[in-house]
Formats: C-alpha cells, sequence, structure tokens
C-alpha cells in the first residue's frame, strides 16, 4: 500500500470531524445534510483504507452499498426540504420545533 | 330389614325437597312446587316413626362416606340415631310438618313461594343434621346452614330495609358466636385427635380438668349464639321481621333449641366441670329472667313472644347447668309445641286484625274468633306454666332439679328461677288480656282465615297441653317416661324428698296465680295510660343494642375509620402518591429536555459520541 494506513486514518478523522462540526454549528437544514454527507464520506474512506490494507474486498463492497443508500437518502431528505421550506418559509432547523415536550 | 342406612333418608327427604324448589321452583306449578316441599318434611316425619325402634339403648350409627381425610383428621359423614337425638328429630320433623301445612295458608297471597319453601326445607335439612350428626365438623355444617338459611328466611321480604337489615343481625351475631363453638372443634380436635361426638364423650374423662372446662365454656358460648342467649341475645327480637311461620319454626321451636341439643349432646364432656356447668347455669338463669323482664313491656306481639322464647330457653339451659338432660329435653319438646302453636296464633291474630302488629291497637278478638281465643289460651297456659298443662310439668322438673343441685348458686338460681316464672305468668296473660279482652281498638280485618292456618293448631295444642305425660313424675303417678327412655343420657338425677317436691309444686301453682291476678287487675279493663307503660328500659331490652352499639360497633367502628384514615388513606395512599408524584417530577425534568429542536438533539448526539469514544479510550488504559 501507497499511502500509510495511519495517514488514511487521520485524514478521515480530520474529515469526520469537519463535517461534525458543520452539522453542529449551521443552523441551515441544507448544510446540516451536507455535512451529514461528509461524515458518511469519511468513514467510507477509512474502510476503503482497511479494505486496502488487509487485501479485503469486503470493505470496498459496503462503500459502494454506502453510495447507493446515500444518493436514495440525499433524494429523500432534498425532497423534504422542498417540503419544509414550503410550510414554513424559512429552512432554519431550530424553527420546526412542533415536538417540544 | 331395618337398616341403619336408611336414616339418611330423614335428611335426603328436606334435601331434595329443598333442592328441588330452588332449582325448578319457579318452573313447577304452584300447587306442585309446595306440596313438594310439604311432602318432604312429611316423608322425613314418617321415615322417623318408622325407623323410632332403632334408636333403642345406644342407638344405631350409619356411616354413609369419608367427607375429609387428611393426615390424621378423618371426618366421616356419620349419623347417630339414639333415643336423644330420635326424640328431637321426631319433634322437629313434625313440628316442621304443621308449619309448613301453615304456611301454605300463610303464604297463599305471596309470588315469590319456591324461595321461601325451598329455604324452608333446607332448613329443615340442616336441622337433622345438627340432630343426626354424630361428627362435630358435619354438626357445624348444618350448624351454618341453619344459620345461612335463617338469615335468608328474616330477610324474606327484602324490599323493605328493615328486614334486610334484621336478617343481616341474626347472621353476623349467630357468626360471632360460631367463631367460639369453631374454636371449641378446634380443641377438641387438639385433645383427642378425634371430631366425634361420641368419641369425644368416651375420652372426655381423661383430659385435663382445665381443658375440659376451656372447651365446655367455648361450647357455651357457641350455643349461645343460636339459642339467644346472653350475651348473643339481641338478634332474636329484630329477627320477629320475618315471615310468621318463620319464626314458628326457626324462633320457637328448632333453631334456638340447637344450642340446648349441642349442650346435651356434649353433656357427658360438659358435665365434668363443675364451672362449665354453674356458667351454663348462670347464663340460662340470666337470660330467663332479663327476657322475661323484657317482654313485659313489649309493643309487638311477636317480639313478646321472641322474648319469651328467650326466657324459656334460658330455662333448658339452667336445666342442663343442673345437671337434667331429660329436663331439657322435656321442657324443650313442650316448648316446641307450645310456642310454635303461639306464633302460629299470633300470625292468625295478625291476620284478623288487618296486619297490625301492635297489642295495643288489638283487643277484643275473643269475641270475633272464639277458636283461635282458645287455641291461643291453650299456648298462654302453657307458658305462664298452669298446674297440669306440659308448661307446668317441664318447667317444675327444672326448677326441681335447680333446687337439688349442690351449691348455694344454685339456690339463688332457683329463686331466679322461680321470679321469672311469675314475671313469665304476668307476661303471657298481659299479652292475653290486650288481645283478646274487651273491645277492638283498632282495624279488624274482613277476610276470614285460611283453614291450613287454623287446622294446624289444635294438634299443638294438644300436644302442648298433654305433653306433661312425656315425662310425668313419679309425684304425679307417672313414670318419668322420657327420662327412663333416654337413659344414661338423661344426665345427673338427684333422689328428691317428697315434701320438697311438694313445697315446688305449691311455689309453681302459686305463682302462677300470683302472675295471672297480678295481670288479670292490670290488664283486663284497657286504659289508654297502658301505652305508655313501653316506652322505656324494658321495651328496649335494657338497652342491650345501645350497649352492643357503644361497646362493641362503636370501638370497631373507630378502628375501622382509624385503619382507613391512617392505614388506608396515609400510609398506603401516601405510598402511591409519592409514588405517582415522583414520576411526574422525572417526567418533568425529562420533559423539559426534549426541546423539539434540531440542533439540542444533535448536541446530544454528540456529547454522547464523545462519551462512548472517551469510555473506549478509558477502558483500555
Amino acid at each position: 500500500m501507497i499511502v500509510p494506513f495511519g495517514h488514511v486514518l487521520a485524514f478521515s478523522a480530520a474529515m469526520f470531524l469537519m463535517g461534525l462540526a458543520c452539522v453542529l454549528a449551521r443552523r441551515n437544514i441544507i448544510m446540516i445534510l451536507i455535512g451529514v454527507e461528509i461524515m458518511l464520506n469519511a468513514v467510507g474512506l477509512t474502510l476503503v483504507g482497511a479494505s486496502a490494507l488487509w487485501q479485503d474486498l469486503d470493505g470496498q463492497i459496503f462503500v459502494l452499498f454506502i453510495m447507493a443508500m446515500t444518493s436514495a437518502e440525499v433524494s429523500i431528505s432534498l425532497a423534504l426540504v422542498v417540503y419544509l421550506r414550503r410550510r414554513k418559509g424559512t429552512l432554519t432547523a431550530d424553527a420546526f420545533d412542533g415536538m417540544k415536550g | 330389614m331395618m337398616n341403619a342406612q336408611f336414616l339418611f333418608l330423614i335428611l335426603l327427604f328436606p334435601l331434595l325437597g329443598g333442592v328441588t324448589n330452588a332449582v325448578l321452583g319457579m318452573r313447577l306449578p304452584r300447587r306442585v312446587s309446595t306440596s313438594l316441599a310439604l311432602a318432604s318434611v312429611l316423608l322425613s316425619a314418617g321415615t322417623t316413626l318408622v325407623l323410632w325402634p332403632l334408636a333403642q339403648g345406644t342407638g344405631a350409627r350409619a356411616t354413609l362416606f369419608t367427607w375429609l381425610s387428611s393426615g390424621d383428621l378423618r371426618v366421616p359423614v356419620e349419623i347417630l340415631f339414639d333415643p336423644l337425638s330420635a326424640s328431637m328429630c321426631l319433634m322437629v320433623t313434625l313440628v316442621s310438618s304443621l308449619i309448613h301445612l301453615y304456611g301454605l295458608g300463610y303464604m297463599k297471597e305471596e309470588g315469590d313461594y319456591a324461595r321461601f319453601f325451598a329455604l324452608l326445607n333446607l332448613f329443615v335439612f340442616a336441622m337433622l343434621c345438627i340432630l343426626l350428626a354424630d361428627n362435630l365438623l358435619l354438626l357445624f355444617l348444618g350448624w351454618e346452614g341453619v344459620g345461612f338459611c335463617s338469615y335468608a328466611l328474616i330477610g324474606y321480604w327484602y324490599g323493605e330495609e328493615k328486614n334486610a337489615l334484621a336478617g343481616r343481625k341474626a347472621f353476623l351475631v349467630t357468626r360471632v358466636a360460631d367463631v367460639f363453638l369453631a374454636l371449641a372443634l378446634l380443641l377438641a380436635y387438639k385433645l383427642t385427635g378425634t371430631l366425634s361426638i361420641s368419641a369425644l364423650n368416651e375420652q372426655a374423662p381423661g383430659l385435663a380438668p382445665a381443658m375440659v372446662t376451656l372447651m365446655g365454656i367455648l361450647l357455651l358460648l357457641g350455643a349461645c349464639g343460636k339459642s339467644a342467649q346472653l350475651p348473643f341475645m339481641t338478634w332474636l327480637p329484630d329477627a320477629m321481621a320475618g315471615p310468621t311461620p318463620v319464626s314458628a319454626l326457626i324462633h320457637a321451636a328448632t333453631m334456638v333449641t340447637a344450642g340446648v341439643y349441642l349442650l346435651c349432646r356434649l353433656f357427658p364432656l360438659v358435665s365434668l366441670s363443675e364451672t362449665a356447668l354453674a356458667a351454663v347455669a348462670l347464663v340460662g338463669a340470666a337470660t330467663a329472667f332479663y327476657a322475661a323482664t323484657c317482654a313485659l313491656a313489649q309493643k309487638e306481639i311477636k317480639r313478646v313472644l321472641a322474648y319469651s322464647t328467650m326466657s324459656q330457653v334460658g330455662y333448658m339451659f339452667l336445666a342442663v347447668g343442673a345437671g337434667s338432660v331429660s329436663g331439657a329435653l322435656f321442657h324443650l319438646l313442650t316448648h316446641a309445641f307450645f310456642k310454635a302453636l303461639l306464633f302460629m296464633g299470633a300470625g292468625c291474630i295478625i291476620h284478623l286484625a288487618a296486619r297490625e302488629n301492635d297489642i295495643h291497637r288489638m283487643g277484643g278478638l275473643a269475641r270475633r274468633s272464639p277458636a283461635v281465643f282458645y287455641l291461643f289460651l291453650a299456648g298462654i297456659l302453657c307458658l305462664a306454666g298452669a298446674p297440669l298443662t306440659g308448661g307446668f310439668f317441664s318447667k317444675d322438673a327444672i326448677l326441681l332439679a335447680t333446687f337439688l343441685h349442690q351449691g348455694a348458686l344454685y339456690k339463688a338460681l332457683w329463686g331466679l328461677g322461680v321470679l321469672t316464672a311469675l314475671l313469665t305468668a304476668l307476661y303471657s296473660f298481659r299479652l292475653l288480656y290486650l288481645v283478646f279482652a274487651g273491645e277492638s281498638r283498632g282495624e279488624v280485618s274482613r277476610h276470614g282465615l285460611p283453614p291450613t292456618m287454623l287446622y294446624t293448631l289444635p294438634p299443638l295444642a294438644l300436644a302442648g297441653l298433654f305433653g306433661g305425660l312425656l315425662n310425668l313424675p313419679a309425684f304425679w303417678g307417672g313414670g318419668e317416661r322420657l327420662g327412663s327412655y333416654l337413659g344414661t343420657l338423661s344426665g345427673i338425677s338427684h333422689p328428691a324428698d317428697h315434701r320438697v317436691e311438694m313445697l315446688l309444686i305449691g311455689v309453681a301453682v302459686a305463682v302462677f296465680f300470683a302472675g295471672w291476678l297480678l295481670a288479670q287487675r292490670r290488664y283486663r279493663r284497657y286504659s289508654p295510660t297502658l301505652q305508655a307503660e313501653g316506652t322505656g328500659f324494658l321495651l328496649k331490652g335494657w338497652g342491650a343494642d345501645w350497649l352492643v352499639a357503644r361497646m362493641v360497633l362503636g370501638p370497631f367502628r373507630a378502628f375501622a375509620e382509624g385503619c382507613w384514615r391512617q392505614g388506608d388513606l396515609r400510609i398506603i395512599e401516601g405510598l402511591l402518591g409519592a409514588a405517582a408524584r415522583g414520576c411526574q417530577g422525572c417526567g418533568e425534568l425529562f420533559r423539559r429536555m426534549t426541546t423539539g429542536r434540531l440542533s439540542t438533539y444533535l448536541d446530544s448526539f454528540a456529547w454522547g459520541l464523545l462519551l462512548v469514544l472517551g469510555w473506549f479510550i478509558f477502558s483500555r488504559i
């Protein structure tokens, strides 16, 4: 393996943390979704790296599945975003607090 | 030919009749249902008569099956048909037959006849169970059976709350006393390992004297409940809320004598303890006196008779206490005849007086119905102990036995008994004069009496008047037939000096005439002032109900309320309330965490992630 596995892990950890920071810091729903995607991809990168390290295809197949699932998830969540925007005229996440106890 | 197993037929007929009436009664035509009830009791009486020869000597016993068997305890359904139970059985079945016949007329306009006759039959069954049982547990079954039937019959007209309450009172008061009988049963089993009455009587001499005394006292208390003796007597006057045949059956002839019978049955055991005998005699004499004074002031005809029943049963207890089982049984038999007569006569009187119960509003009935008058007079003469009637001989036998018994206590009880006899004569004739003499002071019913009501009375009147022949003392040229028939069962007898006997007879006759004359002077002519006499202490039965309410019910109620307020409301509900409030507080706390805002949730996710990671890291180290 050309790239050492430690680098892969460090890179994907940084990516995961950036995604998490995005999810936590941003208030816009679309930005939160983007953060989630970044976190997902960070995890995918780890899987691919590990697959290369152990010479095992499972990790890569897994990532392919994640991608397929992600595309489906994104299409549903974007549809929801459109719907939410229609309802309240805003995309601020905290505006939707109808489940307040 | 004469198989002892046939004895179970005596029990079977009333049971069958009762069950059939209870299950099918209202579907059957009225005539069939009522005849069935009457026929079952008649058959039972007939069987008793046919099987009478079996009762000779030590009697016959028969076992049907083993009812309970657990460890050492074996409870066979076993009956004993000896002179004591046979004579009681015959009396109960014959008197109940007459009462059933009377009931046919009395309940003529009643819609719910099947329930009445079913209960009446079951009552007879339970009573016969008591009489025939050779096992205390079987006796207890009958004992509870009569308790239940009397409860249901007293409250027969349960539509009126007063009647239902009277039934409940009878049930509860006798139940309290039954606890003592149950304790006696347990004690008997603990001491001897058997519940068989015969075995118990045989083994009794080997027991510790203190235990025998305890047993005797427990049996006495148990007997007091059913027999309405002090201190469990308050239910009997109220029990008059039931239909008259019920009063006649339960509260005159049969149930109230169950206690006397129990003591007679276990006399070999009870008589071993002088203390227990003295207690029995004391309770009997005290009740006899107490009830006689109460009867003096009562206004309702049936309550007078109820108190007089209590008083006469007190005499029977006195007889047992004086050791004379034959005297007790003799008085029991004559009393059953004349008291059933009086109760059924009272039913006729109430019928004639247009459902009026108050003797102050009766009067003049002698002219309206001479037949009822003469029959009632016969009963009154027996009750008051007029010379040569059945009641005279039986009461005399009891007083004689008491007088001859050793000890100053018994002399004092004899004095009390004589005083009670005077009061008995007084209240009997008071009743007679108020009801029958002079002019009518109330409404008079236009209806005549149904023939089955009237024609059941003469046999009882004859039995009452000539009941003395059953056990005519040697002094009168008789042979004490009942006493010799009972043989070893007849208790302790003391040889009597003829002069003493003569003296006592003289006293009894004098007391009777004194009571009569007193009543005649006071009640022959009715004056409205008489109405005021029955308002006080005696009318309320010495305030016994009040006393019970104060001494027993009040504290019990206070205790129950304390339990309710402190235990139930404070502790149990308090605990539950605290638990609920705690849950609510927690819920309130968690509710605040549910903001509904996405950012909060995401933050908590992140913190959770941090925690999990931290845990991973630190668990490695």
